[in-house]
């Protein structure tokens, strides 16, 4: 038995095809737009998705991006001419199915024939924890247990982490963890511009300002009952952060131009690949907002601490590129270990990244992803220098021979590369470790 | 033309695919429910779809459409 949401906006089918659907024995829900849709999508976990092409109020492809990542449900697709399924399988990839008008019933129940699943697919999505998250390492298992004991009230989180742990995805799972009646909503403060901030958080009427044409509900209010997650938001202009502190204190917003305020209650998921260090220091969040927001800070573990955890990673990514793709590339161990030896500074998004890169270079005949020469991306080398650490009471002289070394580290060893990137002369490189007493030139 | 013809296929697909559905809904009633009044209530839905398909051919057939020709001269139009 499926459950099954049906959205068409012709009330005759959409009706007929409820009550057919019903007497095959599956659960049923209909909708006639996509708001409706898209607000039983986010109280309602579905099996499969029957959605109109073209409805009164948008596409049916807009649902597809309301869907949670790594989403099991069927896409299928109703319409009257069979190109559009060319043109959607090239934009959305091939796991998604048509109907072709005039729908029978031997078409109807193919949707539901259980079908031999892709290789490798079950076996990754299995791994999932909260939906979203993938690890089984220590710091992994850590973190799951953060995100079950905050689900479970409801305090505001600051998530701290260097770029691309997965701050939105850890968000998400708490989302999903908390079982929460409303919506999950995501909003970057380090995007909007300065003017349009309070517009975005709160709301606002029709007429409060030049080109408010229509009035707009802020993404607070969009996560009642739900979770707002406030990515970079140590991004947020200093001045305009007593707004938001107010929001939270008073678990009230009052839209732009508006006279009245509304009730929000929501968690707060906030972001920041600041340390809790850097943001006393610099100062680019106010003390008293901190203290809201972080009332459960969860540090996320970078992806080199957790290496045991890349061939989980590598997996999944390789099974949805499979998927989306329609492929059947695997990877050998030597790659693997590549993977493994590697410190991925830009962590989980940057292996995403390397893996789609070397699914494109793959070696279609023996099936297998083909890596670059060098892994490093140019952000991972001033992540390297970082790493290198200055700190206060260091002498500058072994400053410059960390530097050099963990250069020299970088390249393997290459000392005319290590040399060049430095900008000194080859020459120079072997003084200076001949000094160090690395002899072994 | 292709504008043309593309309003008149929609319009004939739409009411052909809710004739087609209801045919298999009232098909499976019967066989699995054998409720007559709810058969009959489907038939009568098929109908109305039926005279909206006779519509849509109706004015198809007052409709003249423009040809372009091969010389890339034009005839009549509606």
């Amino acid at each position: 038995m499926a459950d099954v949401l049906l959205v068409d906006d012709d009330k005759r089918f959409l009706d007929a095809t409820v009550q057919l659907l019903s007497l095959l024995g599956h659960n049923v829900t209909a909708a006639d737009s996509v708001a409706q849709a898209r607000d039983l999508i986010s109280k309602n976990v579905y099996t499969h998705l029957i959605l109109d092409l073209i409805l009164p109020d948008g596409s049916g492809l807009h649902l597809l991006e309301v869907l949670p990542a790594q989403n099991k449900t069927k896409i299928t697709f109703i319409t009257g001419h069979p190109s559009i399924k060319f043109i959607v399988k090239k934009l959305y990839g091939s796991n998604i199915s048509y109907l072709i008008k005039p729908i029978d019933l031997q078409q109807l129940e193919s949707l539901f024939e259980v079908n031999t699943p892709v290789p490798a697919k079950p076996d990754s999505s299995n791994n999932l924890h909260f939906n979203y998250l993938i690890g089984e390492s220590a710091p992994m298992k850590y973190l799951y247990e953060m995100i079950e004991r905050v689900a479970a009230t409801k305090a505001n989180v600051l998530l701290l982490g260097e770029s691309g742990v997965g701050k939105e995805m850890v968000a998400e799972a708490i989302h999903y963890a908390s079982q929460a009646e409303g919506r999950y909503v995501a909003a970057n403060c380090g995007a909007f511009s300065r003017e349009l901030i309070n517009s975005e958080l709160f709301g606002h009427e029709k007429g409060a300002f030049t080109g408010a044409t229509h009035r707009k509900t802020g993404v607070f209010e969009q996560a009642n009952k739900g979770t707002l997650f406030l990515d970079e938001i140590t991004e947020m202009p200093l001045d305009l952060q007593p707004n938001l502190l107010r929001a939270l204190e008073t678990q009230k917003v009052t839209r732009l131009g508006a006279t009245t305020s509304v009730d929000v209650e929501c968690r707060v998921v906030s972001a920041t690949n600041r340390t809790e260090q850097d943001i006393a220091v610099s100062g680019c969040l106010r003390e008293d907002l901190y203290f809201r927001l972080a009332v459960f800070p969860i540090y996320i573990p970078p992806l080199r601490t957790r290496k045991e955890d890349i061939p989980l990673l590598v997996q999944y990514f390789l099974a949805g590129f499979n998927q989306e793709y329609g492929g059947e590339i695997s990877i050998n161990d030597i790659s693997m270990k590549r993977l493994m030896d590697y410190d991925w500074p830009g962590n989980v998004r940057e292996l995403r990244h390397a893996i789609h890169r070397a699914y494109i270079m793959a070696d279609q005949h023996q099936k297998l992803l083909v890596l670059p020469e060098n892994l490093t991306s140019p952000f991972s080398k001033i992540a390297h220098q970082h790493q290198a650490g200055i700190r206060v009471g260091k002498t500058v002289e072994e400053v410059e021979r960390e530097l050099i070394e963990s250069t020299l580290e970088h390249f393997d060893g290459d000392k005319k590369q290590a040399a060049d990137i430095l900008g000194i002369s080859l020459k120079t490189l072997y003084n200076r470790l001949n000094s160090y007493g690395n002899v072994e030139l | 033309m292709d504008g043309e013809k593309n309003r008149f296929v929609h319009a004939l697909r739409n009411p052909l695919n809710t004739i087609s559905i209801n045919a298999e809904l009232g098909k499976l009633t019967l066989e699995r429910t054998g409720d007559i009044r709810k058969a009959i209530s489907i038939f009568d839905t098929i109908l109305v779809e039926c005279q909206q398909c006779g519509h849509v051919l109706e004015s198809l057939q007052d409709t003249r459409f423009t040809h372009v020709n091969s010389g890339g001269s034009e005839s009549d139009e509606q």
